[in-house]
This record gives structure tokens, sequence and C-alpha cells, in this order.
């Protein structure tokens, strides 16, 4: 059975999918702080979950399942206007998020963005106002629509698990002083991130990239580096690149290197080997001058032994909190029960949607509490 | 115009007649400095943008190139292994273009001075026809054309290039030119020639549509990828199909974010628009 990664401590947590008229999944801020591989906590701008009400550097992984109508929200909490693009999900005008051509929304804002998940594949997401600057701030995340039966794209090869890792690049001083970045061109990023690690902190986490041996994964990899980005795979990987902005190429190929330009993304299936002890390079060059580079390394965990446990890793939490008409969760797909404070069960069933949803007008205020086939738990108050 | 497929225009391209070129040097407005470039121009047209030559495919087509800058020049066609003669101050080579399967392709001079000074342009083989949309992308620094102009040599270590166009214009003025705005009708089909002139490499993201790639004068085997950011290598030519499955502006724009910019401010450069009408 496929399933996510999931790197929810790391800055990349599963998502799915709003509703219209569901509360905004996303809001994004300009008071973020981000840890460097050296300690230090460096200002950044960028999105995060309203349920955790935190910003994370590159914003939450959003998911999808392919061949739904979705919508997604977010509110603006900085006092700037921001946007989210789409970025190769092919949106009408309206939902492109470009200022000029769609709309901004403006400071303590909400908006909705509209789309369809025609197509399988690897997607990103960012803001578009001012964007040299906004990306290099760090406003953008990663977007994956997958099918429901474990193949990449109809009458496409089977698969066991996604590993999606988000290239990104940041320029230190930009970040110190936004307002002194003019003239745009002239920005030069010195700092390189994969999920939003570098360097040390990017080679220990046994997170970022980890499967179980013998699994078939599908590398997700997305650029929104402001350099090129160069992957080296290992022998023992077998990579074979099958995908590339959404769509399946005519031929796979299998490289010993791939390189992704901004935007570009790409589809690798690779085999995940028992030894635990290999990694793929990836080397930042910059787009000016090719020589200038910084490599990073990232090791292949293989040591996974339980593939449906990282749903506990992810926070389980209700919202809005208290809830008058209907509550929200984002949870994997499992049963679930609702009891009030005193133990009498409310509400059961299986989670089919893409956002868990119930219904509680009506219902007596009082704290009631969600409880997971996985043992989470999440209470919420009605009024 | 809508052309059902790529294969079917390839069926009735146009036999070009030899075109008669010159190399014509000039100023360059970057915002208000002038600058010294190169071009190379249908020996009648006036100074402006570089010219597109169209041949007809596996075919090589007579044309002439008359020098009117101050040293020798030769031609060159990148991906190809091929060079023309020189050319002397005030003379007139007459040659013949290579013969090449049909596509996009990226011809200039040889060398620093017209490399850097902008003297390149689009050829087209086998497709010419009215109605195809064509970037032909560039960077520069405009703070080292006088230099160079002077027979200087500037480190490229130290490129820094502050502004960015498409057929040697930079946003807004790309949406003045028919040629790099592309307004079609729901419908259409839409041919793109996409070369890069520039110094580094640049990467097309398209909102609103995936394109396909018919044709990669570098990588071949990239034709029938569908992608909405798309990679120009230094020197690559490109023949790209849009089909226009959707009403509204959209805008095209380097994804290399720095390349968004006038002299460094936000937005401007590499960046025009699919207008699609319903």
């Amino acid at each position: 059975m496929r399933t996510l990664l999931l790197t929810a401590l790391l800055g990349l947590s599963l998502a799915s999918v709003a509703q219209s008229n569901t509360p905004p999944l996303l809001f994004s801020g300009m008071d973020g702080l981000h840890v460097l591989d050296d300690g230090t906590e460096l200002p950044f701008w960028g999105y995060g979950y309203v349920a955790e009400g935190t910003l994370t550097l590159p914003g939450p992984l959003l998911a999808y399942t392919a061949g739904g109508d979705y919508t997604l929200s977010f509110v603006n909490e900085s006092p700037e206007g921001h946007t989210i693009h789409l970025h190769g999900l092919d949106v009408d005008q309206n939902n492109d998020g470009v200022p000029s051509t769609s709309f901004t929304v403006m400071a303590n804002g909400q908006a909705s963005y509209a789309f369809s998940a025609d197509y399988p594949g690897t997607y990103l997401y960012h803001c578009h106002v001012t964007t040299t600057l906004h990306l290099t701030m760090g406003m953008y995340g990663m977007l994956l629509v997958t099918r429901e039966d474990g193949t990449l794209w109809e009458g496409g090869p089977e698969y066991d698990r996604d590993v999606p890792l988000l290239f990104s690049d940041l320029d230190i001083s930009t970040n110190w002083a936004p307002t002194e970045a003019y003239p745009f061109h002239t920005i030069q990023p010195d700092y390189f991130m994969v999920n939003g690690l570098s360097g040390a902190s990017l080679t220990a986490s046994p997170e970022v990239a980890a499967a179980v041996a013998g699994e078939r994964v599908a590398l997700r990899l997305g650029s929104m580096a402001f350099a090129k980005v160069t992957c080296s795979f290992p022998d023992a990987w077998n990579a074979e690149v099958v995908m590339t902005d959404g769509r399946p190429l005519p031929t796979s190929f299998s490289p010993d290197a791939l390189e992704l330009y901004p935007g570009e993304r790409y589809t690798v299936l690779i085999d995940a080997p028992a030894d635990n002890d290999t990694h793929m390079e990836v080397v930042f060059s910059s787009m000016v001058n090719p020589d200038d580079t910084s490599m990073q390394s990232i090791w292949l965990n293989t040591g996974l032994v339980d593939v449906e446990e990282p749903a506990a890793a992810m926070p389980l939490t209700c919202y809005p909190n208290p809830a008058t008409d209907r509550v929200y969760a984002q949870f994997p797909e499992q049963a679930w029960q609702v009891c009030d404070a005193v133990g009498r069960e409310c509400a059961t069933g299986r989670l089919r949607e893409a956002v868990w949803n119930l219904d509680v007008s009506g219902w007596p205020r009082g704290m009631y509490i969600l409880r997971l086939a996985s043992g989470a738990t999440s209470r919420f108050a009605v009024r | 115009m809508k052309w059902s497929s790529f294969w079917v225009l390839l069926a009735w391209a146009s036999v070009a007649e030899a075109q008669a070129l010159r190399i014509a040097p000039g100023t360059w407005d970057a915002q208000g400095t002038p600058c010294p470039v190169l071009r190379v121009l249908e020996l009648e047209a006036p100074f402006g943008p570089n010219a597109v030559v169209d041949v007809p495919e596996n075919s090589a087509a007579a044309a002439s190139l008359l020098n009117e800058d101050s040293v020798a020049h030769a031609l060159v066609v990148d991906d190809v292994d091929w060079t023309s003669a020189s050319v002397g101050p005030g003379e007139t080579l007459d040659f013949q273009w290579p013969a090449l399967a049909s596509g996009t392709y990226r011809y200039h001079l040889e060398g620093l001075r017209g490399e850097r000074l902008g003297a390149s342009g689009i050829l087209r083989v086998g497709y010419a026809a009215e109605g195809a949309f064509r970037w032909h992308l560039s960077d520069l620094q405009s703070n080292t054309l006088d230099s160079i102009a002077g027979g200087g040599v500037p480190d490229p270590a130290l490129y820094t290039p502050d502004f960015f166009t498409i057929n040697e214009a930079h946003y807004p003025n790309t949406l003045e030119d028919p040629t790099a705005l592309v307004a079609v009708n729901v419908g259409d089909t839409a041919l793109i020639s996409v070369v890069n002139a520039g110094q580094m490499d640049h990467v097309l993201h398209f909102h609103g549509f995936h394109v396909t790639l018919l044709q990669s004068s570098r990588s071949p085997e990239r034709a029938g990828w569908s992608k909405d950011s798309v990679p120009v290598r230094r020197g690559e030519g490109l023949t790209l199909q849009l089909i226009a499955h959707q009403a509204g502006t959209y805008p095209v724009h380097d994804h290399n974010l720095i390349a968004v910019t006038n002299a460094g401010f936000y937005p401007g450069g590499m960046l025009t628009q699919i207008i699609v009408s319903p």
C-alpha cells in the first residue's frame, strides 16, 4: 500500500484538502523564525496551518486525491498583501494568484482558490506578490496529487511510498533585511535546503527520506530554488525518471544525474535497498555563475518497519474550537468516533473525505472528544 | 490561424528565398542609458531586433551577410557543427546555412564581441508561417557593454546581468511585440520558437497551460514532453506547442526570479503574457 511519508516535525507535514466554505487551511505570515544548521534563528515569511498556528519553511505539504475539484483557502495574517499561486495546476485566471491578473489578498484578508486535480503528479505553491522577494523569503511549499490505487497515473507503474523532496535556497542577508533587498538582480542565495534542512541537520535527519527496504519509492522532486539543482543517484537505487511537471514522460530514462531548474518537478522511482547507507548528492549551482556551487546530501533511511505508523506523528487538532456549526480535522483515512464528556458515543464513521468534518449544529453545548483508530485524540467544544 | 498539429504545418512549410542580412552596430536603450550593441538584421530593415531567419528543412539555403561592423565576424549555429567563413569590415559574404532537420535553432556571431553585444537570432527550419510566435531570450550586463565594444574582455565570474529580454525588449515592452505576446483564441494551437541567446540558462514557467516540446536543438529525446516549466539552456533552440484550452490572461516568465526585473526592480525582464480570447 502506498504511504505518504510524514515529516511534520521538519516543516513538511501532510495536509488534505479544504472544501468550499471551510475555514482557511493555511495562513500566511511575515514573522517566522527558521533555525539554520548553525543554530541561527533567521527571519522568514511563509505559510502554516491555521490549526497549528506556526509558520514553517517550507510551507505545509498539501496532498490531494486525483480526480477531485478542490478549494484551497488561506487567511493573510501579515501586514502586507500575499497570494497563493498553484504552480503547474493550470488553474484559470481568477484562481491564478497573480496580483495583476487575479487578485491580491490584503492584510487580514481571506481567499479561496478553486482547482481541479485532473493530473496526478508533483506541484508547487507560492506567493506571487513581488515574487522575487517573497520566494527568497520563504513563501512556498509542495503540493502532491496522488491516485488512490497506488499507481502514479492511470495505467502507470505501481509504487509503495511517496518521498517529497523540495529544494530551495535563500540569501541570508535578504532575510535579515528584506527592505534592503533591492536591486533584486543581485540576490545571491547562500543557504541551500532540502525540505528546509541543510548541512549536518539534513544529513542526520532520519525522516527526510525514509522507506522500508525493498519498497518502490517515488521521489517527488521539486525546486523552488534560485539555483539549478543537480541530483546524483547511487546505482543501488535503480533510479528511473518517469514524470515531469505533473505529466508522464513519453519514455522514462535512468540517468546518473538529473538537473532541476527553478520551478521544475520530476518524479523518480527508486528501489529502496536493504543497506541503510546510501545517499544522493544534491548540488546547487548558481544560474548566473555555474561554478558557484554548494552540495547537500540526502541519506535514504531504509529502517522504517511499520508503514502505517506515521499517522501517530501528526498532531490531531479539531478546528474551529469552539465550534458552532461544523468541526474539522485532518488525519489519514481510518475509523473515528466522537464522544461527549461522559463517554457516550455521539457519532462514528470512517474517514473517506480529504478533510474530516462533522455537522454539530444543534448539539448540546459542552466538551467532546474525537478519537481515531490510531489512538490519537482531540477535544473540542460546541457552543 | 489554427493548426491541427506541428506536423501538418511542416507539410506545407514555405521555402524561404535566400535572405540578405547585415551586421549592424547600434544602441539599445537600458531604461534611458544607450548601450552599444550589435545586431544581425535583414539587409533593408531599419535597426531593431535581430532578424528571424526562415529556411526550408534539409536544405542548404543560400544567404548573404554584409558586415557593417569594424572587425571581422563569422556566423555559427549552436548545437550544430557549422561555422561560416569570416567576413571582413565592409565586405559581403555569400554563404549557405547548414541543412538541418525542422525545428528552432540559434545563430549568432562567433566570439565575445558578437555574443555579448547581442548579435544573435532565431533560425527557424521548415515551419515558417505567419502567426508563429517567437521568443529570443537574452540577458546582459548594461555597464559592461561600452568596455566590450571597445575591445575589453570582462571576467565571466563577475557577470551580473541587470536586464533580461525577450526579442530585445523587457517587460512591459514585451507586451507591445505581437510575436512575443501570444494572443490567440480558445481552441487555437500556437507554435512558439524559443532560443536562449544569453550568458546563462533560463527556465520559462507557463501559467494556465502546459506546453509540448516538439523539438530541442540540444536534447532531441525531450520531444513530446509536456511541461509548465521549460528550461532553455544557453544556446538551445526549442519549438513549443501550446493548445489554448481556456480563456484569460496568463503570464509566462523566467522562473529564475532575478530575471523578472529591470535593473533590479520587479516586475520586469523576461516576462510576457498569453492572452486567450473566448
